[in-house]
């Protein structure tokens, strides 16, 4: 029992960091109906940053310019590419993201070459004991700053003008640019957001008990993308929740490997994108998503 | 209409002109010097190729071991050559991908002698057939007993299922591991944890320990799950299969949970950068390395010139066993199956072939564990292991632990 | 245009690329077969996705089914290794596109019910699924081992070394690669022309309704949901040819060249010829899978880049930079791709001469 709890908290904290990226990916879509396939690179970028200078000017600086990098360059994929074709359609959009995600991932992964970067966090191998359950204090920080920030982005999203702006672009661009509203802010803020919320992940991915920024980092928002897609790609609070449950889901499948055993080996990896085929079976638009109901 | 006729023959005669010249494949036997020489010998140099993975997952590992290649044959060069001959590398990116190593193989098949480097288990898979048919040696970067037997293949020391056979007699031997008691093997999809894991259930059955298996994904980078389970089985040690990145999460979570067990690795489980990692701790407490390629730190001839050498060349690099180490054996190996051969006056790829089966008591100076015996194609040069403790001091990050050994285990295991 | 002259141009070219095997050394003939495997499964995806109008990032598990269908169908049993039923190859090649047919209907569930972008990241789900499948199911794949591929045989002649083995054709030797090349013509000859009928028949119009809006096909009395399975059954089939096709190009097949990234260069292929044209997705086909092979052999000749091992800019990298940045400036800059700006450079004189 012990151990389910365990794996429990385990699989939580690390859905709390999937759901950070999950949210990115949100975002994104929300405000600019773009699937952001370059947030893996984003990601990579803010992580490498921080891993980079963390030893010349310190931890939390560090941080602070990985953050604006990673945001910067989100910006930047808005307003130099993205912006061009805003009228195309979703795939077309999507797939121009991947082609800005080869570009990043093919030379930060040049860049980091051969070297395991530390990330340098100061909460190090430190371990909390909650209740009678050892976690690692990075994981522990890592919930608490992704539950802080996702009430954040809800709050700012309610009750800021710039919060109110995203919305009614997201439902209505062209009745919202009638009211003055400038979408082209609008996007890249919520670009430049996303960036950040991609860095700040990184930092947590990248932390202890993982040995620090290597070239595979890049992939991990792959592993995000069932958490949106069962999520509903439109919702936040999909993201939050799709993120725990495909963290939770991998962590037990591992666990469990004894029991699972018959439905072969190595099942921790495969077991999200399963969840996401399930889910979308019984629910097309992902468990929180808008619905698109159509009758002919 | 007729522009567009005109281009398309225009284009088709460039093509045509651009291609010609295609023969047979150059298998002229010609002698030179009194020496027979074919494909990849000529006068005055041979030429080897060299696939590595420069670009994909294994780019690590690839051009750290492009490293240890060129330090040996540069050095090799300018004391004269193999036999008057100056040798030369044909490299080529496989990124990892088996189609781009197919066409690669394809392009320099025709220039080479042997391959002196070849990546990767899916890559030389995918090559076997043709190499086979080329009738050319293959130095086979990567240690599993899957490949065996195989005429054409040259291994670097001992496999992997050996290797863990010699981890779990060295937990029973040094860490109180006996009958009854349970282990734990955390090991990658794929040929490199499979096979070792064939020689932990080996061991394991001959002495009647219990296995808890979990297996992994290169893009698993979080243990929690896997120590957990761990726990659970109540296992008294890991043997680990897998990467750098997963041995620092493995040691970190097991720390963090207290959970205070040896963990024994094979060879590429280990990088000395894993020392600037918070795992830095957990690692040195109670993690060990059995591998057939030297740890930096061996007071042995061969080891202490490749690390002066590299150390010289390479003053910003970082040498690894696995990887500079493991391409500078390769090359001695090379070497001196070449040399033979060019002693023999048979400097044909059958004739290299015959001269690497003749090597049956090959001392690399330590670089690798023990004599190398290449006389029978069905069984790995070696079964001897170096047995090595996590240092903070160490160079490379490893304290060796004793000489080469092998188990008694080890010696009977048949493939 | 008149057809005499069209059936000389189309003429001249088969010749001209039956003839190549005499010319071509074997690291042509090698990539220009790799070549040809993914025009063939390209064109699936470019149906699917052009006309049909349905994103999908599972191709590469489709193709996998292609390929190892084949090997088992017509492999021999290994023992101690994967099984093989040991079919004649040109029933195992249709057995495995049979094979792929079905399973894309299989996914019809799905991507019936489950619209535009959500389908194309479910199907991402497909092709870790099928690597699973393919590592975990060692009887029928082999696992991470890899399964040998039965060389293509037709009425005793083997498309090998083999069988017959002295085989010259005008002072060349006819080796696998030479003999394979011929199958691969006719294989991606065959697929451009069914191709390019679909696309102009009623079911391709059909599907090209649905594309443009369901709601609207639903109400011009389009079954819909039927015909999306069709379509994925169809992309899949072609898939599972072209799955065969690079199962006889490599040989001995593993489980890593059927992954997440296969995928993305189907996708990229037909982004950068042209989605819904079948030209286009062969131009794109052959620009994906041969620029990285001819930059890595071109390597030392070329002043930017750095000898592979040397620490520089690869031949490697600088393919995957060219790769992306390709697809940024194709969606920036020709939407339609290389058909698009193919059709642009055909209409302009006919447009001229009007104004004029």
């Amino acid at each position: 029992m012990n151990q389910f709890v365990t794996l429990l908290v385990g699989g939580l904290c690390l859905g709390a960091i999937y759901a950070l990226v999950a949210l990115g990916f949100v975002t994104i879509f929300r405000a600019t109906g773009v699937i952001n396939f370059a947030q893996g690179s984003l990601l990579l970028l803010g992580a490498y940053v921080v891993g980079r200078l963390h030893e010349s000017i310190g931890f939390w600086p560090a941080v602070l310019a990985g953050i604006a990098a990673a945001a910067t360059a989100s910006m930047l994929v808005d307003v130099l590419l993205i912006r061009r074709i805003r009228a195309a359609d979703l795939g077309t959009l999507a797939i121009l993201t991947l082609g800005v995600d080869i570009l990043l991932l093919t030379e930060l992964t040049r860049e980091i070459g051969t070297d395991v970067i530390s990330i340098g966090a100061p909460w190090g191998s430190n371990v909390v004991e909650l209740a009678g359950i050892r976690v690692p204090a990075s994981r522990v920080i890592a919930g608490v700053v992704a539950l802080f920030l996702v009430a954040a982005l809800a709050a700012a999203v309610k009750l800021t003008d710039w919060g109110v702006a995203m919305r009614s672009a997201a439902e209505d661009g062209e009745a919202a640019s009638l009211m003055g509203i400038r979408l082209n802010r609008v996007a890249a803020g919520a670009w430049a957001l996303a960036g950040a919320l991609a860095a700040v992940g990184g930092v947590f991915l990248t932390s202890f008990p993982a040995a620090g920024v290597t070239g595979g980092v890049g992939l991990i928002a792959l592993a995000a993308i069932p958490a949106v897609v069962l999520g509903g790609f439109d919702s936040p609070e999909g993201a939050v929740v799709g993120g725990l449950i495909i963290g939770v889901v991998s962590v037990l499948a591992a666990g469990y490997q004894d029991e699972l055993s018959f439905l072969g080996r190595g099942i921790g990896a495969v077991a999200p994108f399963v969840v996401m085929l399930l889910v979308l079976l019984v629910r097309p638009s992902g468990l929180f998503g808008t619905r698109e109901v159509t009758r002919v | 209409m007729s522009r567009r006729l005109v281009g398309t023959l225009a284009v088709v005669l460039a093509l045509t002109v651009a291609a010609c010249g295609k023969g047979g494949d150059d298998d002229s036997d010609t002698a030179a010097g009194g020496v027979k020489t074919g494909p990849g010998a000529t006068a005055d140099t041979l030429t080897l190729g060299y696939l590595p993975d420069l670009s994909g997952v294994f780019a690590p590992n690839g051009k750290s071991m492009m490293e240890g290649a060129k330090l040996y044959w540069d050095a090799k060069n300018e004391g004269g050559g193999i036999c008057g001959r100056k040798v030369e590398l044909e490299v080529q990116d496989t990124g990892y991908d088996p189609q781009k190593a197919v066409a690669a193989y394809q392009q320099i098949s025709g220039d080479v002698i042997g391959l002196g480097l070849v990546l990767g288990s899916s890559i030389t898979a995918a090559l076997l057939p043709s190499v086979e048919q080329d009738g050319m040696f293959l130095n086979f970067a990567g240690w599993t007993s899957d490949i065996l037997p195989n005429e054409n293949v040259a291994i670097a020391g001992t496999t992997y299922d050996i290797e863990a056979i010699n981890a779990v007699d060295f937990l029973m031997r040094e860490h109180g591991i006996k009958e009854g008691d349970t282990i734990g093997h955390l090991y990658f999809e794929g040929d490199y944890g499979e096979n070792a894991l064939k020689g932990s259930k080996y061991a394991a059955d001959k002495h009647g320990l219990k296995i808890v298996e979990q297996k992994i994904t290169p893009a698993d980078t979080d243990m929690t799950g896997q120590v957990a389970a761990f726990r659970r089985a109540k296992v008294k040690a890991i043997l680990f299969s897998a990467a750098p990145p997963q041995a620092a999460s493995l040691a970190g979570i097991a720390a963090s949970q207290k959970f205070d067990v040896p963990i024994v690795a094979n060879g590429p489980g280990w990088t000395p950068q894993l020392l600037d990692t918070p795992a830095a701790d957990a690692l040195a407490a109670n993690y060990y390395v059995v591998s057939s390629m030297a740890p930096l730190g061996l007071d042995a001839d061969g080891v202490k010139k490749f690390l002066d050498a590299y150390q010289q060349t390479y003053p910003k690099g970082t040498p690894s066993s696995n990887g500079s180490l493991y391409a500078y054996a390769g090359a001695q190996i090379a070497d001196a199956a070449l040399t033979k051969a060019c002693e023999a006056k048979n400097l044909t790829r059958q004739g290299v072939l015959d001269a690497l089966h003749s090597l049956d008591a090959l001392d690399t100076g330590g670089t690798v564990a023990g004599k190398l015996d290449f006389s029978d194609p069905s069984q790995p040069p070696s079964r001897l292991v170096y047995i090595a403790k996590v240092s903070k001091d160490a160079p490379g990050g490893l304290e060796p632990l004793g000489d080469a050994q092998t188990a008694a285990d080890a010696e009977d295991y048949s493939f | 245009m008149s057809r005499l002259p069209r059936f000389a141009l189309l003429a001249a070219v088969g010749v001209v690329l039956a003839a190549l095997p005499i010319y071509l050394e074997s690291f042509w003939l090698q990539t220009g077969l790799f070549a040809m495997g993914a025009i063939v499964a390209a064109i699936g995806l470019t149906l699917l996705v052009g006309i049909a109008g349905q994103l999908s990032l599972g191709h590469a598990f489709f193709v996998a089914v292609g390929a190892y269908g084949y090997a088992f169908l017509a492999g021999q049993d290994v023992p101690d290794g994967p099984a093989g039923l040991g079919l004649a190859p040109p029933l195992a090649l249709i057995g495995a596109v049979a094979l792929a047919g079905i399973a894309g209907a299989l996914f019809s569930p799905i991507s019936g019910r489950v619209r535009g972008i959500y389908l194309g990241l479910a199907s991402i789900g497909l092709v870790f699924l099928g690597q699973y499948i393919l590592q975990n199911a060692t009887g029928i794949t082999g696992g991470y081992e890899g399964v040998a591929v039965e060389p293509f045989r037709l009425f005793g002649f083997s498309f090998s070394n083999t069988d017959p083995g002295d085989l010259t054709i005008l002072g060349v030797p006819y080796g696998r690669l030479e003999r394979l090349w011929y199958v691969g013509l006719v294989l991606v000859a065959a697929a451009v022309w069914y191709g390019r009928n679909l696309v102009r028949s009623r079911p391709g119009r059909a599907l090209a309704a649905v594309r443009d809006g369901e709601i609207a096909a639903a109400v011009m009395g389009v079954d819909v949901v039927r015909y999306k399975a069709a379509a994925f059954t169809v992309s899949s089939m072609y898939a599972g040819l072209g799955g065969v096709l690079t199962a006889l190009a490599f040989g001995r097949i593993v489980p890593e060249s059927f992954g997440f990234l296969l995928s993305v260069d189907f996708l990229v292929m037909i982004v950068i010829g042209g989605a819904g044209s079948v030209g286009g997705a062969a131009a794109g086909a052959i620009f994906v899978t041969a620029l990285p092979l001819i930059l890595n052999r071109y390597s030392g000749s070329l002043p930017l880049l750095a000898e592979p091992g040397s620490g520089g800019l690869g031949a490697s990298e600088f393919s995957r930079f060219l790769y992306g940045a390709a697809i940024v400036a194709v969606l920036l800059f020709a939407r339609d791709g290389l058909a698009g700006l193919a059709h642009r450079a055909r209409r302009s004189p006919e447009v001229k001469e009007r104004l004029a």
